[in-house]
């Protein structure tokens, strides 16, 4: 803490980076509350009876506004209370959202031990922490495993909002896009309601049908009241106008969450992307080190440094990509598996080899739209252009239209001398998100010329 | 080596030997738990009670015997204090009010309530600009307005449908004395005529949560000690109400007939505009006590019609068994009739229509004169115009319930109870009966509710008694619908004298 205040942004986004790998190596000395709820208890009075009713509460009533506060209380009761099976399970959720929205993967193993809790407490028809452990399964990319706890609290309570919700998660994250559809309308049949609209709405976007997902996201924007609601699905429909290179409804979108959230960083990204896209590089790049100076990953980094390099500052650039660079290789000596987001970027910014080991072991585990997209790229800036095609083809197979995945399969066609789809591509993506990375459209524009299209 | 990666050597060097980072709260990653995005984290809770009804009451108009007044509550733990806080309804809700009037366990009518948003002022979220002295005043910057509807059922498909009202005002939230010098006013302004079966009366909006027990006896179930009951939990909440009086005669299907069942449904819009149901309340306690956690979703989107798919749950309860195992009270054999009558079909000779099909409603006899001085334990104590024949805004349905649980009704006398006996707020002597809501500048109301114990002489507490146990318990709430944990209770066995619970 004390090193903070002197360091310049990069440092410090480097000291984070270096918190995050100490972690790695010392991943024992995080103070693990989880075996019994810790910090002291014992407040009384009024706080006492405001505390008790959150612990009270239905995990699905929880809500993701004032979490530490519902998490202390749970924790106040279950350490007066610890054979209570449902709260264990609502602690061990609230870990897992808190996790979500604050980006503190500490939290994982705490919800770990929470619902392992509650199933030895209630190892029979605990429908409840079958559907959290489903979620912290997702939220750890292990999906098939998320699928498996889904279905089985699903077959314990057929109308838990949680496990339908995580259900559709985990088969688009597997690339089952149909099933997802066929779960996504079924869960929204039988729970209508925040969780189960933004997941509907993405698979329509995966589907190919923007508008289907917009409408839907509306009707999920209508629905919020609570500023934690609203400002994830104002993000969402931030980043679906953005996606469609719709800059100012995104401005206004992402505008909306962080007035509800002010700190909320997927909106401060957005909107710093978005900025970036429009040509308001100064402002973007502001908003972007806000999030990197908090969320150092892979994807953040990237997308700062190559705001920079699209401002010409092309050292401060590369400080970025080095930084994801170190974070990878940090990442994989702890034996954590980098993920597509790294191997994306280290296929642009850095180690195409490690980049196409990242997109191959990832498109291993499962084949979606965006395992396709990041193996195409990376076979590709390893030279092997026939196989990349067959992938970048793969990519657009459900519908999606994704700028990023035209610009990569434009390329790749160019590469293989297939001028009219490259041209064709390059000339889409273009069209649909013109900003979809300030040094993507730089190049899809140049390569559109070295193929004598003008845009 | 780069500058930069000399650089973060030397920092890491600074990190590993501060050693506190991590501690400090600085996100740390463990393998395989630091995985970044490209997958959207979406949240699986999202606390949205507005479409959870609490509770439900049904009861003849004690100053108008030839009307009845049902009662609708969604939303409660609404902390009045610590800011402008406010609350509304959902307006992507239907709020359904169900009579079955001839009791085959399909509604008969249904009252509609659905609600629309109002902002004054677009470029503000304030909730009020400045005082607000009528509910018409500009300075109301949001509010809230309702159509109310009726519809006739035949087997369940509408064959008649009215509006008795549109565009009724909400009554505010209390946020208050500085804002709403007069909230009674603003009370008084929402309850409105509407022209329904010669003379009705409507009122929505916020009002003190008159549900009443100790949440806390939940903990006992776990075998934790008993330290402190006795405290209402809702108290200094308030609660969104939706009230309607009728005559009744609107409502029964004949002078002959005069029992009626009663229940609340939610239906929420989907994303494909059609409506899904998602709570259901009649009884209270029965979704929250009687219905396996499992099962209580699928109760909630299921009609009484059906509700044959859960009688086995009434015969044989679950909740009597476990109190047998932790606090070795015997229960009372199964099947358990009794508690079929008072939840399912109604008590013979009180609130049973005849053919009656098990279902669960609150089933309410019109025709039993309203009681002035009425009684908390309701039939229990030998007063036919409470709970378990329909539900009265005083009766104190959790100890009546756990007390027909453990067998009151077949005889098998016991005295349980949380210590909660009674609201913490006055009821109104006229519709709608609420207490007014909370305000926002009197935070001292939740103070008041804690800190009391059983032992330490707390108010409702006594000690002294010749029964040798006492049993604080608690059956679950209906203002629970939202908080059930499942069953606590208390047993406490004195080490000399059991004190007991004093009954004031």
């Amino acid at each position: 803490m004390a090193l903070r205040p002197s360091l310049t942004p990069t440092a410090r986004t480097a000291a984070v980076v270096f918190a995050l790998a100490a972690g790695l190596t010392a991943a024992s000395i995080v103070i693990d509350a989880s075996d019994g709820p810790g910090g002291p208890g014992g407040s009384g009075g009024q706080d006492a009876a405001r505390a008790l009713h959150p612990a009270a509460a239905r995990y699905e009533q929880l809500s993701g506004d004032g979490l530490a506060r519902q998490i202390d209380a749970m924790q106040t009761h279950l350490r007066a209370e610890p054979k209570d099976a449902e709260s264990w399970a609502g602690l061990g959720s609230a870990y897992v959202e808190q996790a979500r929205t604050s980006g503190d993967p500490t939290r994982y193993p705490q919800a770990d031990k929470a619902f392992a809790r509650s199933l030895s407490l209630e190892p029979r028809d605990n429908d409840v922490a079958l559907a959290g452990r489903a979620s912290l399964a997702a939220a750890r990319h292990d999906f098939r495993g998320a699928l498996r706890d889904a279905d089985k609290a699903l077959k314990v309570n057929s109308y838990s909002q949680g496990a339908l919700a995580v259900r559709v998660d985990a088969l688009v994250e597997l690339g089952r896009y149909k099933d997802a559809y066929t779960a996504a309308e079924k869960a929204d049949s039988l729970r209508p309601g925040i969780p189960v609209f933004t997941r509907l709405a993405y698979v329509h976007e995966l589907r190919g049908d923007p508008a289907g997902a917009r409408r839907v996201l509306l009707r999920a924007q209508d629905s919020a009241t609570s500023p934690s609601d609203i400002a994830y699905v104002s993000t969402a429909l931030g980043q679906l106008a953005w996606s469609q290179g719709e800059y100012e409804a995104a401005r206004r979108a992402y505008g909306t969450a962080l007035r509800a959230v002010p700190d909320y960083l997927p909106a401060l990204e957005g909107r710093g992307r978005t900025s970036v896209a429009d040509g308001r590089q100064k402002a973007g790049i502001r908003d972007l080190e806000a999030v990197v100076r908090r969320y150092p990953l892979p994807a953040e980094l990237a997308a700062l440094g190559e705001a920079y390099e699209a401002r010409g500052d092309r050292s401060k650039a590369r400080g970025q990509y080095s930084v994801v660079d170190t974070w990878i290789a940090l990442a994989r000596a702890n034996g954590v598996a980098t993920d597509l987001d790294s191997a994306l970027v280290a296929a642009d910014h850095g180690d195409v080899k490690e980049a196409l080991k990242a997109a191959r072991a990832e498109w291993d585990r499962r084949h979606t739209v965006h395992t396709a997209d990041a193996l195409a790229w990376a076979l590709h800036r390893n030279g092997k252009d026939e196989d990349a095609l067959k992938y970048a083809k793969d990519a657009a197979e459900p519908g999606y239209r994704n700028a990023a995945f035209l610009y990569h399969r434009g390329v790749i066609e160019k590469s293989l001398g297939d001028d009219g789809p490259a041209r064709r591509h390059l000339k889409a993506a273009l069209d649909l998100n013109p900003g979809f990375s300030p040094t993507g459209a730089r190049a899809a524009k140049a390569a559109l010329k070295e193929l004598g299209a003008t845009r | 080596m780069t500058a930069i990666t000399k650089s973060l050597a030397a920092l890491v060097s600074c990190a590993l030997a501060a050693g506190g980072l991590t501690a400090a709260g600085v996100a740390v990653l463990q393998p395989g738990t630091a995985q970044a995005s490209s997958h959207r984290e979406a949240p699986l809770i999202s606390g949205q009670p507005e479409y959870d009804a609490t509770d439900v009451y049904a009861f003849v108009s004690p100053d108008k015997p030839d009307t009845t007044t049902m009662v609708v509550n969604v939303l409660p733990f609404q902390d009045p204090a610590g800011g402008p806080n406010f609350y509304k309804f959902a307006h992507d809700a239907r709020y359904d009010l169900h009579v079955d009037n001839d009791g085959d366990g399909q509604g008969d009518l249904l009252f509609r309530w659905t609600f629309k948003d109002h902002l004054k002022n677009g470029d503000t979220f304030l909730y009020n600009t400045g005082p607000v002295n009528s509910i018409e005043d500009a300075t109301l910057n949001f509010t809230q307005t309702y159509d109310l509807e009726v519809i006739k059922l035949k087997h369940q498909k509408a064959v008649a449908r009215a509006k008795l009202g549109s565009d009724l005002p909400v009554a505010p939230s209390n946020v208050g004395k500085a804002s709403m010098p007069d909230y009674q006013k603003l009370r008084d302004q929402s309850v409105q005529k509407i022209g329904y079966s010669g003379g009705s009366t409507a009122f929505a909006g916020q009002a003190d949560d008159p549900f009443f027990l100790d949440l806390r006896v939940f903990d006992l179930l776990y075998g934790g000690d008993m330290s402190e009951v006795g405290n209402d939990t809702l108290k200094g909440y308030n609660v969104q109400s939706m009230a309607l009086q009728v005559p009744t005669s609107a409502l029964t299907e004949s002078k002959d007939q005069p029992v009626i069942g009663v229940w609340a449904t939610t239906h929420r819009q989907t994303a494909d505009g059609d409506w899904t149901q998602v709570s259901r309340l009649g009884s209270p306690l029965v979704n929250e006590v009687v219905i396996p956690r499992k099962d209580k979703d699928k109760f909630n989107a299921s009609s009484p019609w059906d509700d044959g798919q859960f009688l086995k749950f009434v015969q044989d309860p679950e909740l009597p068994k476990l109190v047998e195992q932790i606090y070795k009270i015997k229960a009372p054999d199964t099947p358990r009739d009794d508690l079929v009558q008072a939840f399912l079909t109604g008590v013979p000779k009180l609130n049973q229509p005849p053919n009656v099909r098990p279902a669960e409603e609150l089933r309410l006899n019109t025709s039993i004169e309203p009681n002035g001085s009425p009684k908390r334990l309701g039939v229990l104590d030998g007063d036919n115009a409470g709970f378990p024949n329909g539900r009265r805004l005083s009766d104190d349905v959790l100890d009546i319930a756990l007390q027909a649980m453990e067998g009151e009704l077949l005889g098998k006398k016991n005295d349980l109870g949380d210590a909660v006996d009674e609201n913490d707020q006055k009821f109104g002597g006229s519709f709608p009966y609420l207490a007014l809501p909370s305000s926002g500048s009197d935070a001292k109301a939740v103070s008041k509710s804690a800190g009391q114990s059983l032992l330490n002489g707390g108010s409702g507490v006594g000690s002294s008694s010749d029964d040798n146990m006492l049993l604080a318990g608690s059956a679950a709430a209906g203002g629970g619908a939202v908080l059930l944990l499942g069953l606590g209770f208390l047993w406490m066995r004195s080490r000399r004298r059991g004190p007991r619970v004093r009954r004031h």
